[in-house]
Order: C-alpha cells, then structure tokens, then sequence
C-alpha cells in the first residue's frame, strides 16, 4: 500500500487544505483523518486542481479557464419561416387538373348529354369540354385524391352504370318525378367518380346543380356555426355563403333566365319581385345572411316553371350519425339539425316536393366513413324493397331485412332519411371497359405497356374484378416501371 | 528474343481434319456408333479419337435414324461386312438418343412439353426475373434508404408518389451541370421518370470516397488514402446527401405527397443543377484529388522489385 506520506521530504499531507473543510472537522486528529481517506483516492487532487492553475509558472500541459463540458452542444437553430395560414392545407386541397409532360391523347369524342345515356357509348373515354371543366371545378367535383394531375386533359371513361344511371336520372326528370339515389360500392370502385358524371350529366342538361363536396365539412366541427333564430336548426354561415357563390358561378347561365316571383319581405337585403334568380346569390357577402337567403332561393326553385334541380353529396356517412358539433346546452347535436344537411335529407327522404322534376343524389364513401348500423341496414332494406319494386313476380321471394331485436342504438332519423331511396351498387369495370381505359393510359404515355388481352386481364384480375381504384393502384402507381 | 523458340517445331506440325464430315456432326455419327448412350455426355465430350462413319457415302447428321443403304452389296462390296457390324454396328437408336441428347444441350425442346397441360407452359424465370429483383435496382435502393421503422409499403408509396411527382415536372437543361453521359435529354425525361431518378442520382454521385489508413500518416495521425466505389454505393452515398437535404427542408404542405414532393423537388434541383448536393460531390472529389499523393507514401505504394 502506498504511503501518504511525501516520499521526499517525509512530510504529511494536510487533509484540510486539500478536501473541503465540510468533510473534514477541524478538530480531528490527522491521524483519524488519514485512516478515512482511501490512500488511492485521486479525488482530493483533482478537486485541489483549479486552485493551483490560478497560479503563475505552472507547467505548460495544464490549460488554464477550460473546463470539461458534458453532453452535446447545443447548435444555434435557424429561425425557419413558418408556412402561411392555410398554406399548407392548400397544398393538400390543390386540384391540378393538367400534366404538360404527357402525351394529348387525340380524336377522343367529347362527353355530351346525347353520349352519355346512349348504351352504345359504355366503354368509351371522353374528353370533358372546357365549360364543364369549369364547372366541375367550381363546384369541387374534382379531388385530390383522383389521378387528374397525370393526364394532359381531363377525360373519363363513360361505364354501363354511367350510362344507367344517366338514363334513369333524365327519364325520371323528364317524367317531373323525384329520383332519390344512394350510390354504394366497394373501396375504390369509382363512386365519387360515378357521382362527378352525374353532375356533368346536369350540367349538359342545362339544370340547376348544387353539389356538397364533402359531408364530412359540414359535421365534424371544422366549419363554424351559429343557431339560428326561432328555430331548432343550427347553420353553417361561411360554408353556405362558399356554396352559394358555387352554385352562382355553375349555374349562372340558367339562373340569370329566371325572374324571383315570391316576396321575400323577411329577407336582411333587398329582394324584388322580377330580379334575376341569380342576383339572390351575389347579392350579399355577409355570412349572417346566408342561410335565410339560401332558404329563400331554395324556395324560389321549387316553384313550378323552374329548371330541375340536381342536389348531389358526397360522403354521406357523415351526415347520418350525431355530428360533433355542441347546442348551447353542450349536447351534441344530431347532423339532421343542422340546416344545410336537413335541407338535404328532407330531399333524399320525400319530404320535399320537387314539381319540375329533380334528382338527389347522395354518395357514400368508403375512405375514412364511420361505421353506421342504421345507415348500413336502412340500405340494405332500401336496396331489397327497391329488388321487390322491380320484379313484383318474385317479390314473396324477396326478405327485407329487419332490425337487430338486440342492437338499441338505431337512428330513426336516418331510417326516415333513406326511406323509399333507389340504391345504386357499383361493382368493378368490365374487361372492354378496362381495355379502352388501359389504353388511354399508354396513349398518354403513363404506363408503358403494350395493352393485350394479357396485361388487361392481369390488371383487372389484380384489381379484384376490375375495381378501378386498384387498377391505378397497379398500372398508375407502379414502382416496377 | 528469347533463345528457346517453340515455333519452329510447330509449325511443321500439321493438323489435318478428316475430309468427309463437318466437325460437329462428324463427331456425333462417330460416337454414336461406338459409344454406349447411357455413357455420360462429359465423357463424349472428352473423347478426342476419331473414328470413321459407319460405311463410307453416308453421313448421318444425327436429327433422323440413318436410312439403311439402299443397297449394300452392290455399293459396298469391298467392305469386310462382319467386322463392319462388330465394331460399327450402326445401331441408330444409339444415336437418336445421342442427337437428343445433343438436342437438348443446344436447349433445343424434343420432347411434346404441352402434353397433360390445360394452358401452355409457363416460362421459368431468368436468373435476374426472381422475387427480389422485381424492381429496378435504383427504385429498390432509393425505397430501401426512405424506409423507416421497417415500413416498407409506405416507403413504397412514397416512391410511386415521386415518380408520379416527377411525370409531372419540366426541368431546365444547366450546361454548366450537365448529367451524366449516357442519359437522355433533359426534356425527355419527365416522361420516363425512372431514367429522371436514375439520371439525377447518378450525376451527383461520387466517384472516389477517402480511406483512412490508421495512423500510417505518422504522429497518431490517418492516411488519407482515395478509393474508387462501385456503383451501389456510389448511389447509395448520392442519395443520403439528397435525403439530407430533403429533411433539411421546410414542409411547406401537409397530406400523403408531402415528403415526396420535397424529395421530388430536390431531385429536380439536382437535374436544373441548383442543389446543394453538387458542392458535395466537388467537394468530394477535390479532396479525392488531394489524398492522390497518398498512394505513393510508403506504408502503401507496391514496393519495387530489385
């Protein structure tokens, strides 16, 4: 064991000098002192270091005023812009409708009102003239989530349920009658697309076409709202005066034709008998007089002697179940109070009386819907009474579902709602359908394959039967290209 | 010139090839008439004796069973007929299963490969056609090197979102940053975004990384030492500079293509030459040129024969 001794010059170490003085009383011997301290210990010398270095004449390798400092640095950070308010959800909602890079795809037929109900024309791809690009535009019939941003133009295959749903939605207008739709299908099998060519279908026709793009805006608490006055109904004020600048600008050629003839005395701005039905639209930018003024020329439409009325929504889901927004009371109010959706499922539930014939159209989405019970077995009864409707021979055949005698959680709102609807089951693409669309594909140069009977049908078999969604999935977002 | 010179002696040689047959099949009719067809091919082919045809006039070309002379008395009567048939028996089932044999080492098909089948034959797979190599090897390395956490389906959706991003770009030619040779023009890449991936990696890419040899520099310190990489890894360090960029960058949106488009931008960048990533590379390379005069140091140029 080494000594604490200096082995020069025999002298004993002081502890009080070298340790701190808290440890070490003064008034202990040196030789109890030494027994205590570890003899190998270098943890007094170290701590003695500083107070030498303050010294002159020391040697060279002790640095002096550097100290050992634990742990990372810490980097200066760049103060980086923020994006703008809204920049970055503009960014997501960005709708690009043309791809300078590919291919124009030439002698493609334009989409008419004519095509479009013509059995003949299934299977083929159209071009969408410029007007109803517009069109669709404006009134958000487009979505991000579609593959428009590929093509050099916007065009779109006519399928035999475009044409079967044109066919019904203009016999059904011609008639004067109200035909109230659900469109249902699979993921990715082409509702919302299905639900776009309905809309183009009306604006070819020249009628009056008011889409809500997403239910899921008007119901989930991202858009303000505000109750509205003598009433149970609760409005969406920015929202509406958004919907009626849209319908504005869509409609705006037939709307300009038609003379207001109600007086709308209660209204907050100067309404008059014989101004055009569209001045009631632009008329004010305020969002507390939106609903009124919506309610007014809603009216206002379904007077005899007005155009059809199209009344599309996509996303119905949402609009079927409580919504998320809070009465003052701080219950949750049910969607069907809100007034823009109770303007709708009157619609789509027969309550409202359409005397120049109209279409309601609701499409259901498969991408981030709730489940709903009520809404899944109200279409399902829907679906077979419409089953028995159709073939009256078979109909003792036929079983309408019931009620789950166990599940007390149903929404009689909702049963009201969809009662008495024609559903509309879309399934996947037929092989001549996949092959005319495939080979739009190659003709604008996005996929890279000689379109044969052999990748068609490997495609369509990839898809799930030709789902169209996952046929994108397999030739537009390919990484084997 | 050296005192020994074989050429002498070899030239006088003479190589003489037997008149009457072709090499190929010359071969073929000879063992087919004295060697087993049982006999393995590797010993066929290790014979080197030659042997004459069965009767002279008649060259079997090993596809048909040899038509038996027309007629042998009159056109062979020289011929010592018993000893012809004990040691060249022209046994032409030997030989048909020998020209089948042949057949099939020419990866000629001799047998009805439909027969018990519904639908034709499917192809094997090449060697490169396998599983793993169903993706180009730029798209496979770029989506390895996005992964994270494991998640190669989204590292995968990423990937088809760049490339989609990059259909959709028109990029600038820079003469002063000019791709890679080999690649095609600028304007036409947009339409071939895996050339435009391929392209942008590939220019930017070093060609030399610096070694370090452990304190052969003397002092403690490493010698610097520039060594050329192979491709992968060439694109491998390529594309973590263009990753680092990319994180570097600010989001400036929100949703599912968002990370694609920043590296798609980034890799635009890198093809209109305005990309950080460039200075990298030079930076690179300049060292690489200055580390050259480290192949001469002692502890690693090849020393010189006495």
């Amino acid at each position: 064991m080494a000594s604490t001794n200096c082995w020069r010059c025999l002298a004993r170490p002081t502890q009080r000098l070298l340790g701190p003085a808290s440890i070490i009383p003064s008034v202990t011997p040196a030789s109890i002192t030494a027994s205590i301290t570890a003899a190998f210990s270098t943890s007094a010398l170290l701590a003695a270091a500083p107070a030498k270095s303050s010294e002159t004449g020391m040697s060279r390798h002790i640095r002096i005023g550097k100290k050992l400092v634990l742990g990372k640095k810490k980097k200066p950070t760049e103060k980086k812009k923020s994006p703008a308010a809204g920049e970055r959800k503009a960014f997501r909602k960005r709708i690009t409708l043309s791809n300078d890079n590919a291919i124009e795809v030439r002698g493609l037929p334009e989409f008419t009102a004519e095509r479009v109900v013509d059995l003949e024309s299934a299977g083929l791809v159209t071009k969408i003239p410029v007007e109803l690009v517009d069109q669709l535009r404006a009134c958000e019939a487009f979505k991000a989530s579609q593959n428009w941003k590929l093509f050099r133009s916007p065009h779109m295959l006519i399928r035999e349920e475009t044409v079967e749903l044109a066919k019904q939605m203009t016999e059904a207008v011609d008639k004067k009658e109200t035909l109230r739709m659900v469109i249902t299908g699979d993921r990715g099998s082409g509702k919302s697309i299905l639900g776009l060519q309905a809309l183009a279908t009306g604006f070819m026709n020249k009628w009056i076409v008011i889409n809500i793009p997403e239910g899921l805006e008007l119901t989930t608490a991202i858009t303000d709202y505000s109750q509205v006055p003598n009433s149970d109904l609760f409005a969406h004020p920015t929202y509406t005066i958004k919907l009626m600048q849209a319908i504005y600008a869509t409609n705006l050629p037939i709307l300009s034709q038609h003379r207001v003839q109600k007086d709308h005395l209660h209204l907050p701005i100067a309404v008059s008998r014989g101004m055009p039905l569209s001045s009631m639209l632009n008329q004010s930018k305020e969002p507390e007089f939106a609903w009124p003024i919506l309610q007014a020329f809603w009216q206002e439409l379904l007077l005899p002697g007005r155009p059809p009325v199209l009344f599309s929504l996509d996303g119905l889901a949402h609009v079927m179940r409580v919504s998320e927004y809070r009465s003052p009371s701080f219950e949750l109010i049910h969607s069907h109070d809100l007034g823009l959706v109770r303007l709708f499922t009157d619609a789509l539930g027969g309550k409202t009386a359409f005397p120049n014939g109209g279409v309601v159209l609701g499409v259901t989405s498969k991408g981030n819907a709730p489940l709903l019970p009520s809404m899944d077995l109200a279409l399902v009864q829907a679906a077979a009474e419409q089953a028995k409707r159709e073939a009256p021979e078979a109909a003792a055949d036929i079983e309408v579902p019931e009620r789950d005698p166990f599940y007390r959680r149903y929404d009689d709102r909702v049963f009201d709602a969809l009662k008495g609807v024609r559903v509309f089951h879309v399934q996947g693409l037929s092989r001549p359908e996949a092959r005319a669309l495939m080979e739009y594909w190659a003709a604008s140069g996005i996929v890279r394959l000689r379109i044969d009977e052999k990748t068609v049908t490997e495609k369509w078999t990839i898809a799930g039967a030709g789902i169209i969604g996952e046929m994108e999935r397999s030739a537009l977002y390919d990484i084997r290209l | 010139m050296s005192r020994i010179n074989p050429w002498g002696a070899v030239r006088s040689l003479a190589l003489r090839t037997p008149p009457w047959s072709s090499p190929r099949s010359g071969r073929i009719a000879a063992q087919g008439a004295c060697i087993s067809p049982i006999s393995p091919r590797r010993g066929l082919a290790d014979d080197t004796t030659f042997t004459r045809p069965p009767y002279p006039g008649h060259h079997y070309d090993g596809m048909s069973p040899p038509s038996p002379p027309p007629d042998t008395e009159l056109e062979l009567p020289a011929i010592d007929r018993e000893s012809m048939v004990e040691t060249w028996a022209p046994n032409f089932l030997n030989a048909e299963a020998l020209a089948a044999l042949e057949e099939a080492g020419t990866a000629q098909v001799t047998y009805d490969d439909t027969e018990g089948l519904k639908f034709e034959r499917p192809e094997r797979p090449g060697q490169h056609a396998q599983l793993q190599d169903r993706y180009h090897p730029v798209v496979d390395q770029v989506t390895k090197m996005l992964m994270q956490d494991g998640k190669l389906s989204k590292a995968q959706r990423h990937m088809s979102f760049i490339l989609n991003y990059l259909r959709t770009t028109s990029p600038k030619p820079n003469p002063l940053r000019p791709l890679v040779p080999g690649s095609p023009p600028v304007e036409q890449l947009p339409m071939n975004p895996l050339a435009y991936l391929t392209a942008a990696i590939d220019s930017v890419a070093p060609l030399i990384r610096i070694r370090g040899l452990k304190g052969a520099a003397g002092g403690g310190q490493a010698l610097e030492l520039p060594e050329p990489l192979p491709v992968r890894a060439r694109r491998r360090i390529a594309i973590q500079w263009i990753i680092d960029v990319v994180e570097r960058k600010r989001s400036s949106g929100s949703g599912r293509t968002q990370f694609a488009t920043r590296f798609g931008q980034e890799i635009l960048a890198v093809v209109e030459g305005r990309s950080v990533v460039w200075e990298r590379r030079a930076l690179a390379h300049k060292q690489g040129t200055a580390a050259r005069a480290n192949l001469n140091h002692p502890a690693v140029a090849p020393r010189k024969k006495l």
